[in-house]
């Protein structure tokens, strides 16, 4: 096993640099001049001119990278060239939102999609399955932003004043405050990864009102949280429930099913241990992919619920030729996929034993 | 983004004529001067001298000297203590460096004075604007007047100050105690943000905000008809126009571009492609701009709608078959123009029925607008929006700044319009102004087409709303929690207004600042702010602001007249030690009052 995750860390080496690269070059694809977009439409030459000096944009392409990949190796993003501020600072602010929406949109697409999926392949071709398949077809047609909008319609207006009334948007409800940790624990001086840590887990909301107590502000947040996840939850909940659905089938048709049942295992020892577990391959697979669909998927809904995360920073930072925060972010969303692909990995060599020793 | 847009205009402007005068300015003067050097005698010093001496008794020149005042207390029976007030004076050497500003300077604790290098009546409106908010002196040395350290934790003398800024979320102000006015009656103020007119509206009917922006024009029905809001259209001082290059065939023949003003149905337009409350145009001037809005003479109105006359003048100009033309704009979504790609295909079917064929071309933004001031485009589709509410932020800076926007500019125009600039006494200006407007419908370089109308929403259950074209008077709303959520367009850049342009921004530094003077709620006309009075020269070239007495600051320091020196020398002089803002363009210096003192050296 040991010999197994090294070899899957030694092949992260070369992807890291590809993404270096990639990041830093599509940031200078996009067409456009950055100071005239920091700056404005009429800013002069010579203002031009001092601009791209300050930010190195006049230096050859190589040296940009090489300072660039160096800065990052360090942990040093730079600075961003609209509001000046540390391009660190500001995905520890946005990264918390885009996890938290992403972890709840996963758990709600993983749990609802297995448990429907299981259902459905039990009672095969009974009313719940042609139910949840119809369903499951609806669900992964349905593009994010308008399932947002639909949701946020529904819930928010149609509900009005009543008890099934959710936020359209937003993180908390107005006036309510969480405190950071900083303050709550009395940590000062912090630097370097302990900072960012701190900082990490301060912006989530969720875990830094359950650790600190903030019942009120747990519940707050988790409520807004709702028809996000469901938004971005559904097109993977959909996939997941087929993909278990059909996996299940093929599993609880093998002999060893069969010889369980003829051992006199009860029915759900039988679904749950005997098949579930093999079938369960092919499904971390599905939810290991529609990891990426949620990243991406949290641009639109971010946009749609007005939400502070990554994806709605990305899009104002391109729009705004704001090329430290585009590298940075592009840098950490293809790190996030870089870990949830090894997550499947390990799990694949924890599932199938016979993945370890090839 | 309409602020910034106009602005850039202005600031492109400003830099040309800045350009302009430096070339004609003795070189050396301004960029190899020292600034700001503190000098107990400054009488030589060649730039920008800031005299902090502390005894003012042998100072040879009152303009000069560094100006001592006694604190408050008399001085015959203070024995104990107040410190004697040293006032700071910066001044530029003479006005070859192209700038209006000559020196500002703390004539006592309470008393600023303003010198100016040539007659500005919109001075006063000027000293109003957000960016000239007032910040404290050991707050902006403190942080080397750099943005993005003074935004963490905001000193000002508005009604609000910043209790948490959650960056990319919301940004919650509640009342300063220390606030010199009436106490505020929403006690906390909370700023939201979403970029979707759609999300606004959403949020503002789900009851999660109580205001937002800008509602899309397609719903502006809607929440008209919606009990539970309430819609404020506010007067937005605009210009949409039609503009024509008279370096570029037929435009240089004045009969033909008076045919096509005849040929726009300004009415149709604003009927049928502008919100409720916009209003046609009959002069590039919005009303609300006095002096500058005609109210006599030819200039008054615009030619009435008349394609038949229109197309007798065109034969009459040799072209009775009209001709081919190209019409180009570009797709932003302006207060001025929101639906423009609508209007430019009306506009294409209208000067079809004269005979004039138009080939529509959209471009993109940026390399349009340099198509146009580099007098590029035969026929445009542009506007502007206000900056400051004064008739020279809307003729200068077309009209006789040398843009070549309409092509070779007209001296006469350009003749009254310096004129009215320059002459302080109102009547005499209109005069100036009426000349003007009858001039640009004489020789027509563009057809003003029509003022946008802008909005607000509420919730109804909001009261005291009041919305004009540069403020809102939150501090003055009522609710009845005593929080007001607001949404609007987007994230303030910074909390320091100095070097930023941008509405959102604005709109939160409105709250944390005092300038000078205030816009009244509802509309331009001035007030005081933190001068409590003034007086202007005769002449218009000095003014001279007493200041109340007793202000704090949010942190608690007193407020005196060094804090405005200190916040006008730290956007003036780029050597400043505090002008360093966010991206260090300072662009409303520059527009307001045309050149930095010490400008820097211009590249090749």
């Amino acid at each position: 096993m040991t010999q197994f995750l090294l070899r899957r860390l030694v092949l992260v080496l070369p992807v890291l640099v590809g993404i270096l690269f990639v990041s830093f070059a599509l940031a200078r694809l996009i067409p456009g001049d950055p100071c005239y977009v920091a700056l404005g439409e009429h800013a002069t030459k010579e203002v031009c001119d001092a601009f791209r000096l300050r930010f190195g944009l006049n230096d050859p392409i190589l040296v940009q990278f090489v300072r660039y990949a160096t800065q990052v190796l360090q942990g040093n993003f730079g600075a961003s060239i609209r509001s000046q501020r540390p391009v660190l600072d500001i995905v520890l602010e946005r990264l918390p939102m885009t996890i938290e929406v992403t972890i709840g949109a996963m758990l709600f697409s993983t749990i609802v999609g297995i448990t429907l999926g299981i259902v459905s392949a039990v009672r095969q071709n009974s009313a719940i399955d042609v139910v949840t398949m119809i369903g499951a077809n609806i669900g992964v047609s349905m593009p994010v932003f308008w399932l947002g909008l639909l949701l946020a319609y529904v819930f928010a207006l149609t509900f009005k004043g009543t008890p099934l009334w959710i936020p359209p948007s937003g993180r908390l409800t107005s006036g309510l405050i969480l405190p950071p940790l900083t303050d709550t624990f009395h940590l000062t001086n912090l630097s370097g990864p302990a900072y960012a840590l701190v900082t990490l887990a301060s912006n989530t909301v969720t875990f830094n009102a359950l650790i600190t107590g903030h019942f009120e502000i747990f519940r707050d947040a988790i409520w807004h949280l709702i028809l996000p996840c469901a938004a971005v939850g559904t097109i993977p909940l959909s996939i997941t429930a087929r993909m278990t659905r059909s996996s299940m089938l093929e599993v609880l048709g093998q002999d060893y099913v069969r010889t369980a049942r003829a051992k006199g295992l009860r029915e759900r020892v039988v679904v749950l241990k005997h098949a579930l577990q093999n079938a369960l391959l092919p499904i971390v697979t599905i939810v290991g992919l529609s990891f990426g669909g949620l990243l991406s998927g949290a641009v639109l809904t971010e946009t749609v619920f007005a939400l502070p995360g990554v994806g709605t920073q990305l899009v104002t930072a391109i729009l705004a030729y704001d090329y430290p925060v585009v590298q940075a972010f592009t840098v950490i969303i293809a790190l996030i996929y870089v870990a949830v692909n090894l997550i499947v990995d390990i799990s694949y060599a924890y599932l199938d034993p016979r993945i370890r020793l090839q | 983004m309409k602020r910034s847009s106009s602005l850039m205009r202005l600031f492109g402007m400003a830099a040309v004529v800045g350009i302009l005068v430096g070339a004609c300015a003795p070189a050396a003067t301004p960029t190899a001067a020292p600034a700001n050097t503190q000098a107990p005698a400054p009488t030589a010093a060649p730039a920008a001298t800031n005299t902090s001496a502390p005894a003012p008794t042998a100072a040879p020149a009152a303009t000069e000297v560094p100006t001592t005042a006694p604190t408050a207390a008399p001085a015959a029976t203070n024995t104990a203590a107040a410190p004697a007030f040293t006032g700071l004076k910066f001044a530029a050497p003479d006005c070859t460096y192209g700038g209006e500003m000559k020196s500002i300077e703390a004539v006592d604790q309470y008393t600023v004075k303003f010198t100016l290098c040539v007659p500005d009546p919109a001075f006063l409106s000027k000293v109003a604007f957000t960016t000239l908010g007032i910040g404290s002196k050991a707050f902006l040395d403190a942080n080397g007047g750099d943005s993005l350290k003074m935004t963490a934790a905001p000193v000002g003398t508005g009604p609000y100050m910043v209790k948490e800024y959650v960056k990319g979320d919301h940004l919650t102000l509640v009342a300063n105690p220390n606030y010199w006015g009436p106490a505020p009656t929403v006690k906390t103020l909370i700023f939201r943000w979403s970029t979707e007119a759609a999300q606004r509206l959403l949020e503002l009917q789900s009851g999660t905000v109580d205001g937002i922006t800008s509602p899309a024009p397609d719903d502006l029905a809607k929440v008209s008809a919606d009990s539970t809001l309430k819609l404020y259209p506010y007067s937005n001082p605009n210009i949409f126009y039609i503009g024509m290059n008279n370096t570029i065939k037929p435009f240089d023949n004045e009969k033909v571009r008076q045919a096509v003003a005849m040929a726009i149905d300004k009415q149709h337009l604003v009927d049928n492609f502008y919100p409720p409350g916009s209003q046609i145009a009959e002069q590039f001037n919005p009303s609300t701009i006095v002096p500058g809005f005609s109210t006599t003479g030819d200039g008054a109105t615009w030619y009435k709608y008349d394609p038949a006359a229109a197309k007798k003048l065109l034969a009459d100009a040799g072209f009775p078959n009209g001709f081919d033309v190209t019409l180009s704009f570009r797709p932003a979504v302006r207060v001025y123009v929101p639906q423009v790609a609508q209007v430019a295909q009306d506009i294409q079917a209208q000067l079809a029925q004269i005979g004039i064929k138009a080939t529509l071309k959209q471009e993109v933004s940026g390399p349009f607008l340099q198509a146009v001031s580099a007098g590029k485009e035969q026929m445009f589709l542009l506007g502007w929006g206000m900056d400051y509410p004064d008739a020279t932020d809307f003729f200068d800076t077309h009209f006789a700044g040398g843009l070549k926007n309409f092509g070779t500019q007209w001296p006469d125009i350009i003749k009254e319009i310096q004129a009215g600039a320059q002459t302080a006494d109102p009547a005499v200006r209109q005069q100036h102004y009426d000349m003007v407007n009858a001039l640009l419908k004489q020789h027509v370089p563009m057809i003003p087409v029509a003022h946008g109308a802008a909005a607000e929403a509420f919730k109804a259950s909001v009261g005291g709303v009041v919305i004009g074209p540069v403020n809102e008077n939150f501090q003055q709303m009522t609710t009845a929690s005593g929080q007001l959520v607001f949404d609007q367009n987007a994230e303030p850049i910074s909390l320091w207004c100095g070097d930023e342009s941008d509405g959102e921004t604005i709109r939160a530094c409105n709250q944390l600042y005092d300038p000078l003077l205030n816009y009244k709620f509802g509309g331009t006309d001035l007030i005081p702010g933190l001068a409590e009075k003034w007086d202007a020269s005769p002449d218009a070239m000095s003014f001279t602001f007493h200041l109340r007495q007793g202000v704090k600051f949010s942190n608690g320091a007193a407020f005196d007249a060094n804090d405005v020196v200190a916040t006008y020398d730290a956007q003036w002089d780029t050597k400043s030690p505090n002008h360093k803002g966010n991206q260090g363009t300072f662009d409303y210096w520059t527009g307001l009052f045309t050149q930095f003192l010490n400008p820097p050296p211009k590249s090749n």
